[in-house]
Protein backbone atom coordinates (compact mmCIF):
# COMPACT_ATOMS: atom_id res chain seq x y z
CA UNK A 1 0.00 0.00 0.00
CA UNK A 2 2.56 2.56 1.07
CA UNK A 3 4.75 4.47 -1.34
CA UNK A 4 8.48 4.33 -0.63
CA UNK A 5 8.33 8.04 0.17
CA UNK A 6 5.70 7.60 2.91
CA UNK A 7 8.10 8.15 5.81
CA UNK A 8 9.47 11.30 4.25
CA UNK A 9 5.95 12.53 3.57
CA UNK A 10 5.16 12.00 7.25
CA UNK A 11 8.30 13.91 8.23
CA UNK A 12 7.18 16.69 5.90
CA UNK A 13 3.75 16.72 7.52
CA UNK A 14 5.38 16.93 10.96
CA UNK A 15 7.53 19.86 9.86
CA UNK A 16 10.76 17.90 10.28
CA UNK A 17 12.27 18.56 6.85
CA UNK A 18 14.52 21.40 5.77
CA UNK A 19 13.38 23.62 2.92
CA UNK A 20 15.14 21.65 0.17
CA UNK A 21 13.75 18.29 1.27
CA UNK A 22 10.31 19.80 1.81
CA UNK A 23 10.34 21.13 -1.75
CA UNK A 24 11.19 17.64 -3.04
CA UNK A 25 8.29 16.16 -1.09
CA UNK A 26 5.95 18.82 -2.41
CA UNK A 27 6.95 17.89 -5.97
CA UNK A 28 6.41 14.24 -5.13
CA UNK A 29 2.95 14.98 -3.75
CA UNK A 30 2.09 16.54 -7.08
CA UNK A 31 2.55 13.20 -8.79
CA UNK A 32 1.65 10.62 -6.11
CA UNK A 33 -2.02 10.15 -5.25
CA UNK A 34 -1.19 7.65 -2.47
CA UNK A 35 0.93 10.19 -0.65
CA UNK A 36 -1.67 12.93 -1.10
CA UNK A 37 -4.18 10.60 0.53
CA UNK A 38 -1.66 9.90 3.28
CA UNK A 39 -1.32 13.61 4.08
CA UNK A 40 -5.08 13.88 4.24
CA UNK A 41 -5.28 10.92 6.65
CA UNK A 42 -2.57 12.39 8.85
CA UNK A 43 -4.43 15.68 8.96
CA UNK A 44 -7.72 14.00 9.88
CA UNK A 45 -6.20 11.89 12.62
CA UNK A 46 -4.49 14.95 14.07
CA UNK A 47 -7.72 16.95 14.03
CA UNK A 48 -9.67 14.14 15.68
CA UNK A 49 -7.04 13.51 18.34
CA UNK A 50 -6.76 17.16 19.24
CA UNK A 51 -10.52 17.51 19.31
CA UNK A 52 -11.36 14.43 21.36
CA UNK A 53 -8.39 13.79 23.55
CA UNK A 54 -7.27 16.77 25.51
CA UNK A 55 -7.56 15.96 29.19
CA UNK A 56 -7.07 18.87 31.58
CA UNK A 57 -5.58 18.53 35.04
CA UNK A 58 -8.04 19.18 37.84
CA UNK A 59 -7.42 21.93 40.43
CA UNK A 60 -7.42 19.12 43.01
CA UNK A 61 -4.38 17.59 41.35
CA UNK A 62 -2.51 20.89 41.64
CA UNK A 63 -3.41 21.10 45.31
CA UNK A 64 -2.37 17.49 45.87
CA UNK A 65 0.97 18.03 44.21
CA UNK A 66 1.61 21.21 46.19
CA UNK A 67 0.82 19.39 49.45
CA UNK A 68 3.03 16.48 48.52
CA UNK A 69 5.88 18.91 47.88
CA UNK A 70 5.23 20.61 51.23
CA UNK A 71 5.46 17.24 52.93
CA UNK A 72 8.97 16.66 51.64
CA UNK A 73 11.25 16.71 54.68
CA UNK A 74 13.36 19.87 54.61
CA UNK A 75 16.35 17.76 55.70
CA UNK A 76 16.25 16.00 52.35
CA UNK A 77 16.53 19.27 50.60
CA UNK A 78 19.94 20.71 49.96
CA UNK A 79 19.22 24.35 49.49
CA UNK A 80 20.88 25.68 46.41
CA UNK A 81 21.84 29.26 46.11
CA UNK A 82 19.86 30.87 43.37
CA UNK A 83 21.68 33.59 41.57
CA UNK A 84 20.17 36.97 42.21
CA UNK A 85 18.52 38.41 39.14
CA UNK A 86 20.91 40.65 37.29
CA UNK A 87 20.40 44.25 38.10
CA UNK A 88 19.51 45.59 34.73
CA UNK A 89 18.84 49.16 35.73
CA UNK A 90 22.44 49.48 36.90
CA UNK A 91 23.72 48.48 33.48
CA UNK A 92 21.22 50.68 31.72
CA UNK A 93 22.39 53.55 33.89
CA UNK A 94 26.00 52.79 33.02
CA UNK A 95 25.09 52.63 29.37
CA UNK A 96 23.30 55.97 29.33
CA UNK A 97 26.19 57.52 31.23
CA UNK A 98 28.50 56.85 28.31
CA UNK A 99 26.71 59.72 26.60
CA UNK A 100 28.80 61.41 23.93
CA UNK A 101 31.12 58.60 23.02
CA UNK A 102 29.18 56.80 20.35
CA UNK A 103 31.95 54.31 19.81
CA UNK A 104 32.10 53.35 23.44
CA UNK A 105 28.36 53.09 23.51
CA UNK A 106 28.39 50.85 20.47
CA UNK A 107 31.04 48.62 22.00
CA UNK A 108 29.18 48.48 25.26
CA UNK A 109 25.95 47.71 23.49
CA UNK A 110 27.53 44.79 21.69
CA UNK A 111 28.89 43.54 24.99
CA UNK A 112 25.65 44.08 26.81
CA UNK A 113 23.11 42.98 24.29
CA UNK A 114 23.43 39.22 24.88
CA UNK A 115 22.88 39.84 28.55
CA UNK A 116 19.99 42.22 28.03
CA UNK A 117 18.56 39.70 25.65
CA UNK A 118 18.88 36.99 28.25
CA UNK A 119 17.17 39.06 30.94
CA UNK A 120 14.48 40.00 28.47
CA UNK A 121 13.85 36.36 27.62
CA UNK A 122 13.60 35.54 31.31
CA UNK A 123 11.09 38.36 31.67
CA UNK A 124 8.99 37.21 28.72
CA UNK A 125 8.83 33.60 29.86
CA UNK A 126 7.81 34.63 33.35
CA UNK A 127 5.18 36.97 31.90
CA UNK A 128 3.93 34.06 29.80
CA UNK A 129 3.81 31.81 32.88
CA UNK A 130 2.13 34.47 34.96
CA UNK A 131 -0.49 34.88 32.26
CA UNK A 132 -1.42 31.20 32.57
CA UNK A 133 -2.62 31.72 36.13
CA UNK A 134 -6.39 31.80 36.34
CA UNK A 135 -7.83 35.26 35.62
CA UNK A 136 -4.48 36.71 34.48
CA UNK A 137 -4.62 35.67 30.87
CA UNK A 138 -7.15 37.97 29.34
CA UNK A 139 -8.37 41.47 30.07
CA UNK A 140 -10.36 42.01 26.91
CA UNK A 141 -12.05 38.85 25.77
CA UNK A 142 -12.77 38.75 22.11
CA UNK A 143 -11.90 37.16 18.83
CA UNK A 144 -12.95 40.32 17.05
CA UNK A 145 -10.05 42.55 16.09
CA UNK A 146 -12.41 45.54 15.95
CA UNK A 147 -12.85 45.20 19.73
CA UNK A 148 -9.32 44.28 20.75
CA UNK A 149 -7.42 46.85 18.71
CA UNK A 150 -9.16 49.96 20.11
CA UNK A 151 -8.85 48.52 23.62
CA UNK A 152 -5.06 48.45 23.21
CA UNK A 153 -5.06 52.07 22.11
CA UNK A 154 -6.29 53.05 25.56
CA UNK A 155 -4.28 50.55 27.62
CA UNK A 156 -0.96 49.71 26.04
CA UNK A 157 0.51 52.65 24.07
CA UNK A 158 1.06 50.41 21.06
CA UNK A 159 -1.08 49.37 18.16
CA UNK A 160 0.06 45.96 16.98
CA UNK A 161 -1.32 43.79 14.20
CA UNK A 162 -4.54 42.26 15.58
CA UNK A 163 -6.18 39.44 13.68
CA UNK A 164 -7.90 36.15 14.31
CA UNK A 165 -6.60 33.09 12.43
CA UNK A 166 -9.17 30.50 13.49
CA UNK A 167 -9.21 29.15 9.96
CA UNK A 168 -5.59 28.13 10.37
CA UNK A 169 -6.10 26.78 13.89
CA UNK A 170 -5.03 29.88 15.82
CA UNK A 171 -8.00 31.36 17.60
CA UNK A 172 -7.63 34.86 18.97
CA UNK A 173 -9.15 34.61 22.44
CA UNK A 174 -8.34 38.09 23.68
CA UNK A 175 -5.72 40.56 24.78
CA UNK A 176 -4.23 42.23 27.81
CA UNK A 177 -1.85 45.04 28.73
CA UNK A 178 1.47 44.09 30.28
CA UNK A 179 4.90 45.59 30.86
CA UNK A 180 7.96 44.35 28.98
CA UNK A 181 11.42 45.86 29.03
CA UNK A 182 10.16 48.72 31.25
CA UNK A 183 7.56 49.68 28.68
CA UNK A 184 3.87 49.22 28.26
CA UNK A 185 3.17 46.29 26.00
CA UNK A 186 0.16 44.87 24.21
CA UNK A 187 -0.34 41.12 24.45
CA UNK A 188 -2.49 39.10 22.09
CA UNK A 189 -3.58 35.70 23.34
CA UNK A 190 -4.11 32.85 20.92
CA UNK A 191 -5.37 29.36 21.54
CA UNK A 192 -3.84 26.60 19.43
CA UNK A 193 -5.06 23.12 20.35
CA UNK A 194 -4.31 22.72 24.05
CA UNK A 195 -1.70 25.46 23.97
CA UNK A 196 -1.82 29.13 24.76
CA UNK A 197 0.38 31.46 22.74
CA UNK A 198 1.14 34.95 24.03
CA UNK A 199 2.22 37.49 21.41
CA UNK A 200 3.88 40.47 23.10
CA UNK A 201 4.47 43.74 21.28
CA UNK A 202 6.15 46.91 22.47
CA UNK A 203 7.96 49.89 21.02
CA UNK A 204 11.37 48.85 19.66
CA UNK A 205 13.48 51.52 21.31
CA UNK A 206 16.90 49.91 21.32
CA UNK A 207 16.82 48.60 17.79
CA UNK A 208 14.93 45.45 17.08
CA UNK A 209 15.73 41.87 17.97
CA UNK A 210 15.10 39.04 15.54
CA UNK A 211 15.90 35.60 16.79
CA UNK A 212 14.52 32.35 18.08
CA UNK A 213 15.30 30.81 21.42
CA UNK A 214 14.09 28.37 24.02
CA UNK A 215 13.89 28.81 27.78
CA UNK A 216 12.74 26.07 30.13
CA UNK A 217 10.90 24.37 27.31
CA UNK A 218 9.19 27.54 26.13
CA UNK A 219 9.91 28.65 22.61
CA UNK A 220 10.27 32.32 21.73
CA UNK A 221 10.32 33.99 18.35
CA UNK A 222 11.30 37.66 18.18
CA UNK A 223 10.71 39.86 15.18
CA UNK A 224 10.15 43.53 14.38
CA UNK A 225 7.56 45.20 12.21
CA UNK A 226 6.94 48.93 11.77
CA UNK A 227 8.80 50.18 14.88
CA UNK A 228 7.31 47.48 17.06
CA UNK A 229 9.18 44.63 18.66
CA UNK A 230 7.17 41.41 18.75
CA UNK A 231 7.76 38.22 20.66
CA UNK A 232 5.62 35.07 20.50
CA UNK A 233 5.98 32.73 23.51
CA UNK A 234 4.52 29.26 23.99
CA UNK A 235 5.17 25.64 24.87
CA UNK A 236 3.74 24.69 21.51
CA UNK A 237 6.10 23.19 18.90
CA UNK A 238 8.47 25.28 16.80
CA UNK A 239 6.56 24.72 13.61
CA UNK A 240 3.26 25.61 15.19
CA UNK A 241 4.71 28.77 16.71
CA UNK A 242 6.46 29.93 13.54
CA UNK A 243 3.31 29.29 11.50
CA UNK A 244 1.47 31.81 13.69
CA UNK A 245 4.35 34.30 13.40
CA UNK A 246 4.19 33.95 9.63
CA UNK A 247 0.43 34.62 9.65
CA UNK A 248 0.86 37.74 11.78
CA UNK A 249 3.69 39.07 9.62
CA UNK A 250 1.72 38.48 6.45
CA UNK A 251 -1.21 40.28 8.01
CA UNK A 252 1.14 43.17 8.87
CA UNK A 253 2.24 43.42 5.25
CA UNK A 254 -1.38 43.42 4.09
CA UNK A 255 -2.29 46.20 6.53
CA UNK A 256 0.71 48.30 5.50
CA UNK A 257 -0.04 47.95 1.78
CA UNK A 258 -3.76 47.53 1.45
CA UNK B 1 9.36 28.65 50.60
CA UNK B 2 13.02 27.90 50.10
CA UNK B 3 14.92 28.87 46.97
CA UNK B 4 15.15 25.36 45.60
CA UNK B 5 11.42 24.88 45.86
CA UNK B 6 10.82 28.25 44.23
CA UNK B 7 13.13 27.37 41.37
CA UNK B 8 11.40 24.02 40.94
CA UNK B 9 8.00 25.70 40.86
CA UNK B 10 9.17 28.18 38.24
CA UNK B 11 10.92 25.68 35.98
CA UNK B 12 9.05 22.40 36.32
CA UNK B 13 5.54 23.00 37.63
CA UNK B 14 4.44 24.98 34.56
CA UNK B 15 4.60 21.64 32.78
CA UNK B 16 2.17 19.97 35.18
CA UNK B 17 -0.58 20.23 32.58
CA UNK B 18 1.57 18.48 29.97
CA UNK B 19 2.54 15.84 32.55
CA UNK B 20 -1.11 15.14 33.28
CA UNK B 21 -2.10 15.02 29.60
CA UNK B 22 0.68 12.54 28.93
CA UNK B 23 -0.06 10.43 32.02
CA UNK B 24 -3.74 10.42 31.13
CA UNK B 25 -2.92 9.04 27.70
CA UNK B 26 -0.65 6.39 29.09
CA UNK B 27 -2.75 5.30 32.04
CA UNK B 28 -6.17 5.74 30.53
CA UNK B 29 -7.82 6.36 33.85
CA UNK B 30 -7.99 9.67 35.61
CA UNK B 31 -7.10 8.49 39.10
CA UNK B 32 -4.16 6.42 37.86
CA UNK B 33 -2.94 9.39 35.86
CA UNK B 34 -3.15 11.67 38.90
CA UNK B 35 -1.21 9.19 41.04
CA UNK B 36 1.43 8.94 38.34
CA UNK B 37 1.76 12.72 38.06
CA UNK B 38 2.12 13.14 41.81
CA UNK B 39 4.74 10.41 41.93
CA UNK B 40 6.58 11.94 38.97
CA UNK B 41 6.59 15.47 40.42
CA UNK B 42 8.03 14.22 43.72
CA UNK B 43 10.74 12.26 41.93
CA UNK B 44 11.48 15.27 39.78
CA UNK B 45 11.75 17.43 42.88
CA UNK B 46 14.17 15.02 44.57
CA UNK B 47 16.24 14.74 41.41
CA UNK B 48 15.96 18.37 40.40
CA UNK B 49 19.74 18.81 40.30
CA UNK B 50 19.75 16.39 37.38
CA UNK B 51 17.96 18.90 35.21
CA UNK B 52 20.72 21.51 34.73
CA UNK B 53 19.78 23.70 31.80
CA UNK B 54 17.96 21.08 29.72
CA UNK B 55 14.40 21.04 28.52
CA UNK B 56 12.27 20.84 31.68
CA UNK B 57 9.20 19.58 29.87
CA UNK B 58 10.95 16.67 28.12
CA UNK B 59 12.66 15.84 31.40
CA UNK B 60 9.42 15.79 33.41
CA UNK B 61 7.61 13.75 30.76
CA UNK B 62 10.37 11.15 30.72
CA UNK B 63 9.92 10.82 34.49
CA UNK B 64 6.15 10.47 34.01
CA UNK B 65 6.87 7.73 31.52
CA UNK B 66 9.06 5.85 34.01
CA UNK B 67 6.52 6.24 36.79
CA UNK B 68 3.83 4.88 34.57
CA UNK B 69 6.01 1.91 33.61
CA UNK B 70 6.53 1.16 37.33
CA UNK B 71 2.85 1.52 38.14
CA UNK B 72 1.95 -0.65 35.17
CA UNK B 73 4.27 -3.43 36.33
CA UNK B 74 2.73 -3.38 39.81
CA UNK B 75 -0.69 -3.27 38.28
CA UNK B 76 0.04 -6.35 36.19
CA UNK B 77 1.23 -8.19 39.25
CA UNK B 78 -2.04 -7.46 40.98
CA UNK B 79 -3.81 -8.54 37.79
CA UNK B 80 -6.57 -6.04 38.35
CA UNK B 81 -8.90 -5.15 35.54
CA UNK B 82 -9.14 -1.42 34.84
CA UNK B 83 -12.66 -0.06 34.70
CA UNK B 84 -13.60 2.98 32.68
CA UNK B 85 -14.47 5.92 34.85
CA UNK B 86 -17.46 8.15 34.52
CA UNK B 87 -16.55 11.79 34.61
CA UNK B 88 -13.57 11.19 32.37
CA UNK B 89 -15.55 12.09 29.31
CA UNK B 90 -16.27 15.47 30.81
CA UNK B 91 -12.72 16.26 31.77
CA UNK B 92 -11.51 15.04 28.41
CA UNK B 93 -13.61 17.56 26.58
CA UNK B 94 -12.85 20.78 28.33
CA UNK B 95 -10.37 21.87 25.70
CA UNK B 96 -12.19 20.57 22.67
CA UNK B 97 -12.26 23.02 19.80
CA UNK B 98 -15.73 24.43 19.35
CA UNK B 99 -15.91 24.78 15.60
CA UNK B 100 -14.70 21.75 13.67
CA UNK B 101 -13.80 22.50 10.07
CA UNK B 102 -15.86 20.84 7.34
CA UNK B 103 -13.16 18.26 6.68
CA UNK B 104 -13.04 17.05 10.24
CA UNK B 105 -16.81 16.69 10.18
CA UNK B 106 -16.35 13.59 8.09
CA UNK B 107 -14.79 12.08 11.20
CA UNK B 108 -17.28 13.45 13.68
CA UNK B 109 -19.35 10.81 15.34
CA UNK B 110 -22.21 10.75 17.79
CA UNK B 111 -20.06 9.09 20.38
CA UNK B 112 -17.32 11.60 21.03
CA UNK B 113 -15.41 9.09 23.08
CA UNK B 114 -14.76 6.97 20.03
CA UNK B 115 -11.21 8.15 19.67
CA UNK B 116 -10.53 7.75 23.33
CA UNK B 117 -11.68 4.15 23.11
CA UNK B 118 -9.77 3.48 19.90
CA UNK B 119 -6.65 4.87 21.45
CA UNK B 120 -7.04 2.44 24.32
CA UNK B 121 -6.73 -0.35 21.79
CA UNK B 122 -3.35 0.87 20.60
CA UNK B 123 -0.19 -0.48 22.17
CA UNK B 124 1.62 1.53 24.81
CA UNK B 125 4.49 2.24 22.39
CA UNK B 126 2.10 3.63 19.81
CA UNK B 127 0.08 5.68 22.28
CA UNK B 128 3.03 7.51 23.73
CA UNK B 129 4.58 8.67 20.46
CA UNK B 130 1.19 9.84 19.22
CA UNK B 131 0.53 11.77 22.42
CA UNK B 132 3.92 13.46 22.36
CA UNK B 133 3.63 14.40 18.70
CA UNK B 134 -0.03 15.38 18.37
CA UNK B 135 -0.82 16.86 21.77
CA UNK B 136 2.54 18.03 23.06
CA UNK B 137 3.61 19.00 19.53
CA UNK B 138 7.12 17.77 20.18
CA UNK B 139 9.74 17.37 17.48
CA UNK B 140 11.09 13.89 16.70
CA UNK B 141 14.20 14.81 18.64
CA UNK B 142 12.25 15.83 21.73
CA UNK B 143 10.17 12.64 21.52
CA UNK B 144 13.42 10.67 21.28
CA UNK B 145 14.61 12.42 24.44
CA UNK B 146 11.47 11.54 26.40
CA UNK B 147 11.28 7.92 25.22
CA UNK B 148 15.04 7.18 25.08
CA UNK B 149 14.64 5.95 21.52
CA UNK B 150 16.74 6.78 18.46
CA UNK B 151 15.14 9.42 16.24
CA UNK B 152 14.77 6.94 13.37
CA UNK B 153 12.78 4.61 15.62
CA UNK B 154 10.56 7.50 16.71
CA UNK B 155 9.83 8.21 13.06
CA UNK B 156 8.94 4.65 12.08
CA UNK B 157 7.02 4.01 15.27
CA UNK B 158 4.99 7.15 14.72
CA UNK B 159 4.15 5.97 11.21
CA UNK B 160 3.06 2.56 12.48
CA UNK B 161 1.02 4.13 15.28
CA UNK B 162 -0.83 6.34 12.83
CA UNK B 163 -1.51 3.46 10.47
CA UNK B 164 -2.79 1.36 13.37
CA UNK B 165 -5.07 4.15 14.61
CA UNK B 166 -6.39 4.77 11.13
CA UNK B 167 -7.20 1.08 10.66
CA UNK B 168 -9.00 0.92 14.00
CA UNK B 169 -10.97 3.96 12.99
CA UNK B 170 -11.86 2.52 9.58
CA UNK B 171 -13.07 -0.66 11.25
CA UNK B 172 -15.15 1.42 13.61
CA UNK B 173 -16.92 3.32 10.85
CA UNK B 174 -17.30 0.42 8.45
CA UNK B 175 -20.84 -0.60 7.58
CA UNK B 176 -22.29 2.52 9.13
CA UNK B 177 -25.07 4.12 7.10
CA UNK B 178 -23.56 7.20 5.54
CA UNK B 179 -26.57 9.37 6.34
CA UNK B 180 -26.14 9.02 10.10
CA UNK B 181 -23.51 11.70 10.52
Amino acid sequence: MACAEALRVQAYFDGELDDAAAAQVQRHLGSCADCRALVQDLERLRTAIRRDLNPVASPQLRTRVAQALDAQAPAQVTALRVRAPRNRSFWLGALSGVGGSALAAAVLFVLLSPMLGSALQEELVSAHLHSLLPSQLIQVESSDHHTVKPWFAGHADVSPVVADFSGAGYRLIGGRADAVDHQRAAVLVYQHGAHVINVFSWEAKRGGVARESTRNGYHMIFWTDADLQYCAVSDTGWNELSALVRLIREQGVREAHP
Amino acid sequence: MDARRARFEAQVLPHLEAAYRFARWLAHSRTDAEDIVQDAVLRAFRGFEGLRSGDARAWLLSIVRNCHANAYQQHKRRAAVPLPEEGDAQSAHVMVASEPDPESLTMQRDDERTFERLLGELSQEHREVLALRELEEMTYREIAEVTSLPVGTVMSRLARARTALKELWLKETEGEPSGVR
